[in-house]
């Protein structure tokens, strides 16, 4: 069974309405920003392969509507979630604040293995915009807090960080696979913040 | 090509780089996926980005005089002195040749030439910039390719775009051509070109050599579809592989569903659906061939020789036989098919008729075995399979070599063990099973005949007999006991496949596995052939009747689950020369204003819509806002009513805007500063004390509910203008009150009425005041600039002032509607907190009796209360120099305020949050709404902004009319979706009020869908009722997928009402045909809708064999790209269908 590897990974995208969720899909999949994208009704999802640790995966990178009435949808579509990220504005401390009752409720909804250690990923959307309200290191504490979940800045509009957001999605994703088969949990969890991590961009590079 | 002189090496370096971009991109696809598909998405990129730098520079003249500068017809000049060109260009002329279609579409794309040349490098350019990045997403591939390609609409031209470059590659001499290419540049390029280029021509050619020597494939994998294909390129496979089939794609439903009854036979509808089913599997045909997961291939044989039907001379074909899990399968192929099998794509036509002669023999169907062989020599031989119904499949003729022995020794070992051959072919006197029949086997059933005559061929019969086959059926005993115990949904295909294919071959040979004589045989024949009939007729009769059982059983599902979704009396159809609702129509029905006949409205509009400049009109009807046979006299009284509610509202939910949004202004302001400056813990004592000060100094009630819920700084703010203006504490909140609902107010002035009255000073007081209070107020919670503050404040009283004023004139009846929260403030003395009063508030203190007075005076209260109030904190002298005129302008106002009492009544219906607060709103309420403020101009911002109608303006009203049901509906809340239903209503009506009296009634029915509300589940259940029912095969797949109960593919369909599935155009006409058929022919015409678009791209769905997740992508994908008219028509079809079915008794 530990040979057989799923080359699917399932990726869902959280937040509050108008965080950014689908510009950042968009600009993760198709490179492209637009300020046109309308409000995101029911679930839509892009696939996008990837090379992880020599392994190409396809990521299928669901998006789901922001406004938290529609929760109940989202059952269906938690189900086997490999990996959750969480999305926030760092323009909007409301969004930052209702984090919690995003990763709370995805917990419970899609219900995982190992709730401790499902690896969700927080990122602080539209760093571009200049009316910055939710400070770097009030996200991080938080990140820390819930036991070291990976934190990015990004800007969907920029194209700040989103590649390098996707790519630890997708590394932890696969993690959370090989941990589950193995049945035991490594010490230390990879951690990965705006400054630790910029050195690992340049492994990432590709040229 | 002039242009790229000018743009010199930087541009070839781009062509260059696009190039490379795409061979990586090809590599890696080649590495990652282990083959490439010859339609991937990046061999077209590869070839447009080749295509690309050798059209660049290329000499026009080079190519002769009436040559366009196609690269295709570069490649036919170069011919005569290439022998890698001269192939290819063969192979190109064959391809054209071949097919007419595409020679057109070949010539009228190098006619194209230049246009497509800037589109292939351009599309290149966007994609070499775009990706900066990394992972070999041959999805981003797909999808930058199908950019360019929708761009060119037709996308059939795809596979012929860049042909000659794509054989090349194929051929793998693409990099022969272009190094001969480079060498002999300077004769058909210009001298600038990237070909002619020393450095860039070789590096071209270079780069071509890896894709070069990869190996092609047209092979679908069992992981092709590992990549999701893009929804245009489903689209893409679906139209060619139906494109032999005139029939359109729409109609199957139709023939699906009385296929699933089975009643009737429509042969042309079903022989079309079976060509296309054809088509479909073509490729999976040739791939089943091999050996696969499902299958062992236990024999296989080439040219194999079969006389088909109808046809005149031996065919050589593959034969191969293979094992499923149950069964055996003889298959025989045409050559024509497995050669072209990769053509199929192109030149169906042709292939078709092959389709006809392939064999595919279910061995369980195969009673008797001929084999035929000339005696004396090995000549092959010929077997001959004979039914169990007693016809024999077209004859095999095996080459010589013993092929037909071996072809029987598998067959005989792939019956094992549930089955075998009678008699066994090894036990054939020891000789085991590599025999040579005609010198060592002597023919058991008639020895005699055999020996005696040595010239006449060989002849043996065997039998087929299956051991398994045979104890089920007797243990079933009889077919009525079998069908009656299968589940009732595979009645049918049981009594048509099982059944039948159990009874007769397996009966026969009951006691036959012991060595038998023939004689004994013989008589075992005669009555397994009785038995046979005895079958057949039982069977035929039994699947009359299970047919009919099954048919009734059907019926009754449909009539006890659906009855309820379609009205029983079918409305006539439209005449052939009737065309919707027109002008002439309209004029008729709606003569002397009255509309009278309902009927014929709601069935002009079901099914031919309204046209489009009558809709203002129509649409309150088909909403249910005007009753049928008002007078155009109620209908102005109904819509003034209306305004005036809606104004009233309006004015209500503006006024707790302003303290949310002040109430958020100040926090963002705070948030900011303490972020930007970090360092002030000074700062925040400040508000700490003020907050203090504040607490202490309160005592009024109203101010304390404010100070509770506004935030420090807010209360800072005020307490500060209480210092410096020495005012009284009522004096103060009117200020902020004041100050509070400024912005709100342009708002509500630059929509809801017209300000035509209103003097451009003002306009300009209003720009700059807000301007300035912007400023101030940073420069207050910044600096705490005493001044500043001051002069906000004057600011705002002048706006809050001059709204008023503005108001009046444009609607000089409706006064009542500013005064309600503008009104209020100046009359502290009487109310402890008369700025919230909503109207009602303010009614009940007036006395009934002095109501025609107290209007009035009230209005002149305001007057001298807001000069004062201007006046005592005049500091600014820009407010001030405004300030004759507006008192003017209120005055003027006042003067019409006795008509207010007519226009008393509407008031008392309001039942809004904040009368049954008593007028003052609680935290609560004003942090609720603020949240739901908060969502909706989130939402506003972004509804449809690349329509026309919400480009720029009209955003207002569209928040006004959704921010105006959401007060009025504060349990329910904004729900997202409810912009989607706003904003068509709004593009018609243009209208707020109208607009929004309509949503209230659209909503009565959409509220439901809302996750509030019941009714999208209940849809869902609908949906797969109705699928079961009228498409069974669909229903097959979406069950073996599971999830499918779920459909929330439907989702947004039926929560929008199909508004993001349609553009704006067809999402008028679709709605308007909801709202018709639930009077005419269902209320649940949403379901046949979305039945609908599912099954207009049915056949897609199926061949592609979609999951739940696939069709959500497709269908999010397809979204604005259907065509309306069609499947409304198909809707309507198909409500028709389940009318019929369901009067059919």
């Amino acid at each position: 069974m530990a040979t057989r590897k799923k080359s699917l990974l399932k990726v869902i995208i959280l937040g509050d309405s108008s965080v950014g969720k689908t510009s950042l899909m968009n600009q993760y999949v198709n490179k492209r920003f637009s300020n046109q994208y309308k409000a995101t009704i029911g679930a839509d999802f892009c696939t996008k392969e990837v090379v992880v640790n020599d392994r190409v995966v396809t990521m299928q990178i669901w998006d789901t509507a922001g406004q938290e009435r529609f929760q109940s949808l989202g059952v269906a579509f938690y189900r086997g979630a490999d990996c959750c990220v969480l999305v926030y504005d760092v323009t909007a401390p409301n969004s930052f604040k209702n984090l919690d009752s995003w990763r709370d409720e995805f917990l419970i909804q899609a219900s995982p293995r190992d709730p401790e250690h499902f690896p969700f990923v927080v990122l602080g959307n539209k760093v571009d915009l200049d009316n910055r309200q939710v400070s770097t290191r009030r996200a991080q504490q938080w990140c820390q807090s819930k036991n070291d979940i990976p934190y990015y800045e990004t800007s969907a509009k920029e194209g700040i960080n989103v590649e390098m957001a996707f790519q630890t999605i997708a590394k932890n994703a696969l993690e959370q696979e090989a941990e589950a088969e193995l049945i035991n949990d490594f010490p230390d969890q990879l951690r990965l913040n705006s400054e630790n991590n910029r050195p690992s961009n340049a492994d990432n590079c590709q040229c | 090509m002039v242009q790229t002189t000018a743009d010199g090496m930087d541009f070839k370096e781009r062509l260059i780089a696009s190039v490379k971009k795409e061979v990586k991109q090809l590599m890696e696809e080649a590495v990652t996926k282990k083959y490439v598909h010859e339609d991937s998405s990046s061999v077209t990129s590869l070839c447009a980005a080749v295509e690309a730098c050798l059209s660049q520079g290329l000499r026009r003249r080079a190519l002769g005089l009436f040559k366009t500068s196609s690269t295709t017809a570069l490649l036919h000049k170069i011919a005569k002195t290439c022998a890698e060109a001269e192939h290819i260009s063969k192979l190109v002329q064959e391809i054209e040749a071949s097919d007419p279609n595409k020679r057109s579409s070949s010539s009228s794309d190098s006619f194209n030439r230049p246009p497509m040349l800037k589109k292939s490098s351009s599309n290149s350019m966007s994609t070499s910039n775009a990706t900066t990045s990394t992972a070999s997403g041959s999805t981003s591939a797909s999808v930058t390719t199908s950019v360019s390609v929708s761009a060119s609409t037709s996308m059939s031209l795809v596979t012929m775009k860049y042909l000659w470059i794509r054989l090349a590659l194929y051929e793998k001499r693409l990099t022969k051509i272009i190094e001969y290419l480079v060498s002999n540049a300077q004769s058909y390029y210009d001298r600038d070109a990237l070909v002619a280029d020393p450095d860039y021509g070789s590096i071209l050619s270079s780069l071509l050599v890896g894709p070069c020597a990869l190996d092609f494939t047209r092979a679908k994998t069992a992981d092709h579809y590992w990549t999701d294909p893009h929804a245009d390129e489903l689209l893409q496979r679906h139209r060619i592989s139906c494109r032999r089939s005139s029939s359109t794609c729409s109609r199957p439903a139709i023939i699906n569903f009385k296929r699933s009854l089975n009643t009737s036979s429509d042969d042309a509808s079903s022989c079309s659906f079976k060509s296309i089913a054809s088509a479909t599997v073509a490729k999976d045909y040739v791939e089943s061939l091999h050996q696969n997961a499902k299958a062992t291939l236990l024999y296989g044989k080439n040219n194999v020789h079969v006389q088909p039907k109808d046809v005149s001379e031996l065919m050589p074909g593959y034969l191969s036989l293979h094992q499923h899990i149950q069964t055996l399968t003889i298959k025989w192929t045409p050559n024509q098919l497995m050669n072209g099998y990769n053509d199929a794509e192109e030149e169906d036509i042709d292939k078709e008729i092959y389709w006809a002669y392939a064999l595919n023999i279910n061995v369980d169907e195969i009673v008797y075995v001929h084999c035929h062989q000339s005696r004396g020599e090995d000549s092959g031989g010929t077997v001959i399979l004979v039914g169990q119904d007693g016809v024999q499949r077209p004859p095999i003729h095996f080459p010589e070599g013993g092929h037909m022995q071996q072809f029987l020794s598998c067959l005989e070992t792939g019956l094992l063990p549930h089955g075998q051959l009678d008699p066994p072919l090894w036990s054939q006197r020891g000789i085991g099973k590599m025999f040579l029949w005609p010198k060592s086997m002597r023919r058991r059933i008639l020895p005699s005949v055999m020996e005696s005559v040595d010239e006449t061929p060989i002849d043996y019969v065997f039998r087929i007999v299956s051991k398994s086959r045979h104890e089920e059926f007797a243990a079933t005993h009889s077919i009525l006991d079998f069908v009656r115990s299968t589940p009732r949904r595979a009645q049918l295909s049981s009594c048509s496949t099982t059944g039948s294919s159990d009874c007769s071959n397996k009966s026969l040979s009951i006691d036959q596995y012991p060595m038998e004589s023939p004689l004994l045989q013989q008589h075992n024949q005669n009555a397994s052939i009785e038995m046979v009939c005895s079958t057949m007729r039982r069977q035929i009769i039994s699947r009359a009747f299970y047919g009919w059982l099954a048919y009734c059983r059907h019926l009754s599902t449909v009539r006890t689950h659906l009855s309820g979704l379609v009205h029983g009396r079918i409305t006539p159809e439209m005449k052939a020369d009737e065309e919707g609702l027109t002008k002439e129509r309209w004029e008729l029905l709606n003569a002397d204003g009255m509309l009278q006949d309902s009927t014929e409205f709601y069935r002009l509009i079901y099914f031919g819509g309204v046209k489009p400049e009558l809709r203002k009109e129509v649409w309150p009807y088909l909403l249910g806002h005007y009753a049928f046979g008002t007078t155009a006299e109620e209908r102005r009284k109904q819509d003034e009513t209306c305004k005036h509610y809606y104004e009233t509202t309006m004015s209500e939910w503006l006024a707790v805007d302003a303290i949310v949004q002040q109430r958020e202004k100040e926090k963002t302001a705070r948030a900011v500063a303490k972020l930007s400056s970090g360092s002030n813990s000074g700062n925040e004592r400040t508000v700490r004390a003020a907050d203090l000060d504040a607490g202490g100094e309160l005592e009024n009630e109203v101010f304390e509910d404010i100070s509770d819920i506004s935030d420090p700084g807010d209360l800072e703010f005020d307490d500060e203008q209480r210092q410096q203006q020495q005012q009284l504490q009522q004096d103060s909140a009117s200020v902020s009150a004041a100050h509070l609902s400024v912005k709100p107010i342009p708002r509500a002035m630059k929509t809801s009425t017209d300000s035509g009255h209103v003097d451009e000073g003002l306009d300009d007081l209003d720009e700059e005041d807000e301007q300035e209070q912007e400023q101030q107020q940073q420069d207050d919670i910044k600096k705490k600039q005493p001044e500043g503050n001051q002069s906000a404040v004057t600011a705002d009283k002048s706006v809050a002032a001059k709204s008023i004023a503005d108001k009046e004139p444009s609607r000089s009846t409706s006064t009542t509607s500013s005064y309600e929260t503008v009104g209020g403030a100046p009359q502290p003395g009487e109310t402890r907190s008369p700025e919230f009063l909503s109207a009602d508030d303010l009614q009940a203190q007036l006395p009934d009796d002095e109501e025609a007075v107290r209007p009035h005076q009230a209005a002149a209260v305001i007057i001298t209360n807001a000069s004062v109030d201007i006046g005592s904190c005049e500091r600014s002298p820009k407010a001030g120099s405004q300030m004759p005129a507006l008192s003017e302008q209120l005055e003027a106002a006042g003067s019409t305020a006795p008509n207010l009492d007519a226009l008393q009544e509407p008031k008392s219906a309001c039942a809004s949050p904040a009368s049954s607060n008593g007028g003052v709103y609680s935290s609560e309420l004003l942090e609720q709404f603020g949240l739901n403020l908060h969502r909706i101009e989130k939402d506003v911002q972004r509804c449809d902004r690349n329509y026309w109608y919400f480009a720029s303006e009209n955003l207002d009203k569209l928040r006004n009319v959704i921010s105006t049901y959401v007060w009025e509906h504060l349990d329910v809340g904004y729900m997202q979706g409810m912009c989607d239903l706003v904003a068509p209503l709004l593009v018609i009506f243009d209208d707020e009020s109208l607009s929004y009296s309509c949503f209230c009634k659209l909503m009565e029915r959409m509220i439901e869908n809302f996750p509030s509300g019941g009714a999208m589940d209940m849809h869902f259940a609908n949906m797969r009722s109705l699928i079961q029912i009228l498409d069974s095969e669909m229903y097959d797949l979406m069950d073996s997928n599971g999830d499918y109960t779920h459909f929330y593919f439907c989702y947004r369909w039926f929560l929008l009402d199909f508004k993001r599935e349609l553009i704006y155009d067809d999402v008028f006409a679709t709605w308007e045909v909801i709202w018709a058929a639930k009077h005419i022919a269902s209320g649940h015409f949403v379901l046949f809708l979305a039945l609908a678009l599912l099954e207009t791209y049915r056949d897609i769905i199926l061949s592609n064999s979609m999951d739940f997740t696939d069709v959500i992508k497709f269908f999010n994908e397809m979204a604005e790209r259907h065509n309306a008219q069609a499947v409304l028509q198909l809707a309507r079809s198909l409500v028709l269908q389940l009318q019929m079915i369901i009067e059919n008794k």
